[in-house]
C-alpha cells in the first residue's frame, strides 16, 4: 500500500509533481500513466526517498520508506535500468545489494534464474543490452521478496517475449497479494497489464480509476451508419448531446447515441438502414483525449 | 468439503526468512563486495605496491651508490643507518598517495556516473550508514595494502643497503612506526578523497580537486612571497602527512610539529571532507 498526500516536488521554478493525492492498493496492478515529463519517475523516486518532496508526504505501508527496518523487504524498485555499476558483474551487483540485508546467495541465485540471467550473470554489466539491464533491474527489485514493487517503464527495451514475461510476472505478483505500481507512457501496455490506472499530466492527477472505467469515460463511442436517406436521418438524430459527421454520401459518424437508439429511430420513421456499426473507442484515443492538455513535449505535425 | 480456497493476503512484508534485515554489518559486507569486485580497485592497489617497491629499489640504489665514495655509512650510529633504510622504504608513499586519492574518489564518483548510487541508496535509504561503511572498508583495505607496500619496500631496501653493511632492525619502533605511518597516511588520503568525491559527485572533478590539494597547493603556496603563505604550508594535508612518517627518524621535523600534531592536521582535513560529504549526501536528491 502506497499513500501519497499532497506530494509535491519543485525543481527551481518548475513544478514536476503538483499536490498528488493517491493510494496504491495491494492485490492488483496499478498503472501509472502519463506522457514523458508528467512527473511519473520523480514520484517513484520520492516513494523510495531518492528525491525529497518539496511538500506533502508519501508512505509505504504507513511509514516513510527510510523508516522501515528492512527497506528491501518492503519495496523492490526498478527505477531505471542504469542503476548498476557497469564495471561489476551482474552476480556481484546482486550479491552486494543482498548483503546489505543479510539476504543469502541462494536467493541471489533464485532471482537470477527467475529473470533468465544465468548465462550472463558472471559478465560485466557494461556489455549488457537494454533488455538484459532491465532484467537485472527486475532481479534486484525482487531480491528482498518485497510486499511492494515499483517498476518504472519495465518493458522498455524488452523483446516481445520479454514484454510478455513482465506482464505475466506483475500479474502473478499482484495475484499473491503484493502492491504493484507500474509506470508507462504506453496505454496499450497498461490496458493489458493494469487493473487500475492513475493518469498524470504536467505533475497533476488527471484520473484515478479502474482501467475499464478510464477507457469508457475517456471517449464517447461512435456509430457508423449507412443509409440511402442519410440526410433525413441526420436531421432526426440532431440534438444537444449528439454530433453527426457526414463523411461521404450516405455515410454518417454519430456520437452521443447508441446503435440501438439509431436503429429504433430509423424503424419508427421507416427509414432504410444499410449499415449500423458501433465503433468502440480505442485505448490510445482514450489516453490521448485524457492527456491532450497535459502533454509537456508536443511534436509539431509533419508537413 | 468446505475448505476456504482463497489464500489470505498477508499485510506488510512478504519475506520468507524473518532473520534478514538491514544492518550495519550487512552494509559493511556489501561495500566489501563492491570494492573487491571492480577492476579499478585491483589495478589501483597493485599500482600502490608496485610503485612502493620500484621507488624503494631506485632510492636505495641511488643512496648506496652515492655513499660509495663518501663517508663510511656502515660505521654510522644504528639510528642513522635505520633512518637511511626507512627513508628509502617510504619514498614510494609520495607517489602512492596519488593512486590512493584517485581510488578514493572513484569509489563514490563511479557510483554517481553509472547510476549505481540509486541502488545503493535504495538499499540503505538513511544514506549515512552507506557512506560510513564505504569509509571503513576503503580505509581498512588501503591501510592493509599500504602496509604490504611499505613493509615489502623495506625488505627491498634492506637487501640493497646490506650490500654496504647498512642495516635496520624491523623490531625497532623507529623502523616499524614510520612504515605503519606511511600505510596510515595512504589510508587517510583515500578517505579524504572519498569525502571530496562525495561532495563533487564527479570522477574528473573529484580527482582534479584532490590532486590539486595534494600536489598543487603546496607548490603554489611556496611560490607566494608572503609570510602567511609560508606559515600555511605545514598545515597542508600532504605536507603534514609526509611529516607523520618521516619525522620520527629526524630529531625534529622541519616544522617542529612532531608526529602527533601532524597526524592531527591530516585527520582534520579528513574530518572536514567527511563532514562536507555527510551533509551533502543527506541533503541532496540522489
Amino acid at each position: 500500500m502506497i499513500t501519497a498526500a499532497g506530494l509535491t516536488k519543485r525543481f527551481g521554478a518548475k513544478t514536476a509533481v503538483d499536490d498528488l493525492h493517491f493510494t496504491v492498493h495491494p492485490g492488483r496492478v496499478t498503472g501509472f500513466l502519463g506522457p514523458n515529463g508528467a512527473g511519473k519517475s520523480t514520484t517513484m523516486r520520492m516513494i523510495v526517498g531518492l528525491d525529497r518532496p518539496t511538500g506533502g508526504s508519501v508512505t509505504v505501508n504507513g511509514r516513510r520508506f527510510a523508516e522501515h527496518r528492512a527497506p528491501l523487504h518492503e519495496v523492490g524498485a526498478l527505477l531505471d535500468a542504469k542503476a548498476v555499476h557497469t564495471g561489476r558483474t551482474a552476480e556481484n551487483h546482486l550479491l552486494a545489494m543482498a548483503a546489505t540485508h543479510g539476504i543469502g546467495r541462494r536467493r541471489v541465485r533464485e532471482v537470477i534464474e527467475l529473470t533468465g540471467l544465468e548465462s550472463v550473470a558472471r559478465k560485466r554489466v557494461g556489455g549488457f543490452s537494454l533488455g538484459m539491464g532491465q532484467r537485472l533491474g527486475i532481479a534486484a527489485a525482487l531480491l528482498g521478496d518485497p510486499a511492494t514493487l515499483l517498476l518504472d517503464e519495465p518493458v522498455n527495451g524488452l523483446d516481445p517475449e520479454g514484454v510478455l514475461w513482465v506482464r505475466r510476472l506483475v500479474r502473478h505478483l499482484a495475484g499473491e497479494g503484493r502492491t504493484v505500481f507500474l509506470s508507462s507512457h504506453l496505454m496499450s501496455e497498461m490496458a493489458m497489464t493494469a487493473d487500475h490506472l492513475i493518469v498524470v499530466g504536467k505533475g497533476r492527477i488527471i484520473t484515478d480509476a479502474p482501467v475499464t472505467e478510464v477507457i469508457a469515460n475517456g471517449t464517447s463511442p461512435r456509430v457508423q451508419v449507412r443509409s440511402p436517406q442519410a440526410s433525413r436521418l441526420a436531421d432526426l438524430l440532431a440534438g444537444p448531446s449528439v454530433t453527426v459527421v457526414r463523411s461521404e454520401a450516405g455515410l454518417l459518424e454519430v456520437t452521443g447515441v447508441e446503435a440501438s437508439g439509431i436503429g429504433d429511430l430509423a424503424a419508427a420513421h421507416a427509414l432504410a438502414i444499410h449499415e449500423l456499426t458501433p465503433k468502440s473507442a480505442s485505448l490510445e484515443e482514450a489516453y490521448m483525449a485524457l492527456t491532450a492538455d497535459a502533454v509537456e513535449y508536443r511534436t509539431e505535425a509533419v508537413r | 468439503m468446505t475448505t476456504m480456497t482463497t489464500a489470505p493476503t498477508r499485510p506488510g512484508s512478504m519475506r520468507t526468512d524473518p532473520t534478514t534485515g538491514l544492518t550495519f554489518g550487512g552494509v559493511l559486507r556489501s561495500e566489501w563486495i563492491k570494492l573487491r569486485s571492480l577492476r579499478s580497485t585491483i589495478w589501483s592497489y597493485g599500482l600502490v605496491v608496485a610503485i612502493s617497491l620500484g621507488m624503494a629499489l631506485l632510492m636505495s640504489l641511488s643512496m648506496v651508490n652515492g655513499m660509495n665514495g663518501g663517508p663510511d655509512a656502515a660505521s654510522a650510529p644504528a639510528a642513522q643507518q635505520a633512518g637511511l633504510v626507512v627513508d628509502a622504504s617510504v619514498f614510494g608513499v609520495y607517489f602512492g598517495q596519488l593512486v590512493a586519492a584517485v581510488l578514493g574518489v572513484l569509489v563514490i564518483s563511479g557510483e554517481y556516473s553509472t547510476g549505481m548510487i540509486r541502488s545503493t541508496l535504495t538499499a540503505v535509504p538513511r544514506r549515512l550508514p552507506a557512506l560510513a561503511a564505504k569509509a571503513v572498508i576503503l580505509g581498512a583495505a588501503t591501510f592493509v595494502v599500504g602496509a604490504i607496500a611499505t613493509f615489502s619496500a623495506f625488505a627491498v631496501s634492506s637487501v640493497v643497503f646490506a650490500g654496504i653493511d647498512v642495516t635496520a632492525n624491523l623490531l625497532d619502533p623507529a623502523v616499524f612506526l614510520p612504515l605503519l605511518g606511511g600505510a596510515l597516511y595512504l589510508s587517510l588520503v583515500s578517505l579524504f578523497a572519498l569525502g571530496v568525491g562525495t561532495i563533487l559527485r564527479s570522477s574528473a572533478g573529484g580527482i582534479a580537486a584532490v590532486l590539486g590539494i595534494l600536489l598543487l597547493l603546496p607548490t603554489v603556496l611556496q611560490m607566494i612571497p608572503a609570510d602567511w603563505a609560508q606559515d600555511l604550508v605545514p598545515y597542508l594535508v600532504s605536507i603534514a602527512g609526509m611529516n607523520t612518517f618521516t619525522s620520527t627518524t629526524a630529531e625534529a621535523s622541519a616544522d617542529g610539529f612532531g608526529v602527533w600534531l601532524n597526524l592531527a592536521i591530516v585527520l582534520g582535513w579528513v574530518a572536514a571532507a567527511g563532514v562536507g560529504a555527510a551533509a551533502t549526501l543527506t541533503k541532496r536528491d540522489a
